[in-house]
């Protein structure tokens, strides 16, 4: 029998796999890199578990505190209605009505709602198109808004709601006909201010240019001399 | 991922599980590469190894599966060995061209052989004979029943015999 026929017993050929082969023994720096790319996920987490938690806590405080912190708002009455039907204006610009309504038979839902009555109603015209009416409150109190577009394009909100703190100020008195409202500015629109008995009315847009005033004023003779709110109840 | 004293354990094997991953890869990086990359899997999945069980088997189980995956996507991506190079020879994570030097030597006849041996042969004869698991470590590792351990460690030591046969004659 030869040497190769001996070698290639099972014995002899799973004695020269254990003891022949070589062995190739792990790199130092295996090693090294295993523990350290094991370790480095735990040091990530260790920082970022706080942080995450910490983030949410304080996005939750803001979210409960944010309502209750004290608003920056204008010490005059007039300039503060003034913002609030601003506010409303723009917000019926990009969203549009929240419960849109055709006059005159609306009237009774809006008085309803509303607290006020109104005994005339502007309803447009060739130059001022009536859009839609609505009740809101603003400044804590109930009121109507009737929105017009003219015939540019502008659109224009009447507001009339119960104002006794409001005192229409005398330096932006304009004289327009027989009446004197007050011309305001806020947030880039102008809005005529006055009253009639307790309602304090305004009419807003966005005409603030010398000729664009020129304008406003003839839509607010129009709305004011047609339009006649009185508190209901 | 695992607490430090499993990796303390796991990495007892490191040198046993090296000299496998040198064996089936050929090439020392791709080792590196497949040892790190077992390694990192087995503190991953940490939570799934059942104490008691065989540890180490279960880390070859693991660089084995890792092998085959990397292994079966470079087939995927090079089907076709233009050179004539057995596709086992070419580098498994695509660091380097073969002739960089760093390709692993055979140092005996039964080296080489052993090298030339399909994958199954090759691994059935390092964990049976070199790094003596029993049968039935060795058939959890491959996912076979035993019987089929046994075939191949068999049906390996006969074609591992052959090529020795050749190498004498030659």
């Amino acid at each position: 029998m030869s040497d190769g026929f001996d070698e290639s017993s099972d014995e002899i050929l799973s004695r020269r796999l254990a003891g022949e082969l070589p062995r190739y023994a792990a790199p130092a720096h295996l090693r090294v890199t295993i523990v350290e790319a094991a370790a480095s996920p735990a040091r990530r987490a260790a920082w970022l578990g706080p942080l995450l938690s910490a983030a949410a806590t304080a996005m939750l405080l803001v979210l409960v505190v944010l309502p209750v912190l004290p608003r920056i708002v204008p010490s005059d009455p007039a300039q503060r209605f003034v913002r609030a039907v601003v506010s409303e204006h723009s917000r019926t610009l990009m969203w549009g009505a929240r419960h849109g309504e055709i006059l005159p038979t609306a009237l009774p839902w809006l008085t309803q709602e509303s607290g006020i009555a109104l005994l005339k109603v502007f309803v447009g015209d060739e130059r001022l198109e009536f859009v839609t009416a609505e009740p809101v409150y603003l400044e804590r109190q109930r009121g109507i808004a009737i929105h017009y577009r003219d015939v540019d394009g502008h659109m224009l909100t009447y507001i009339a709601l119960p104002a006794p703190g409001l005192t229409v100020p005398d330096p932006a008195r304009v004289q327009i006909g027989r009446w004197r409202p007050a011309l305001l500015r806020d947030s880039g629109f102008a809005a005529w201010v006055w009253k009639q008995g307790e309602i304090g009315c305004f009419l807003v847009s966005d005409m603030v240019s010398a000729d664009d005033v020129e304008r406003f004023k003839e839509y607010f003779g129009r709305v004011r001399a047609t339009t006649e709110p009185v508190p209901m109840y | 991922m695992a607490d430090l004293e499993f990796q303390r354990q796991a990495l007892v094997h490191i040198d046993a599980l090296y000299n496998f991953a040198m064996y089936l890869t050929r090439r020392p990086p791709d080792a590196d590469d497949l040892v790190q990359e077992t390694y990192l899997r087995a503190f991953r999945f940490s939570h799934r190894f059942q104490p008691g069980t065989h540890l180490r088997a279960w880390l070859f189980q693991i660089l084995r599966n890792t092998f085959l995956t990397f292994y079966r996507v470079r087939e995927r991506e090079s089907p076709v060995a233009e050179d004539g190079v057995p596709e086992w020879d070419v580098p498994m994570f695509h660091h380097a061209p073969d002739d960089d030097g760093t390709a692993m030597d055979s140092h005996t006849d039964l080296e080489r052989a052993l090298r030339r041996l399909p994958e199954e042969f090759r691994t059935v004869l390092l964990l049976a004979e070199v790094e003596g698991l029993p049968l039935e470590e060795v058939a959890r590792v491959m996912a076979c029943p035993v019987g089929t351990v046994k075939s191949r460690i068999f049906r390996a030591k006969e074609r591992l015999r052959g090529l020795l046969r050749d190498y004498e004659t030659r």
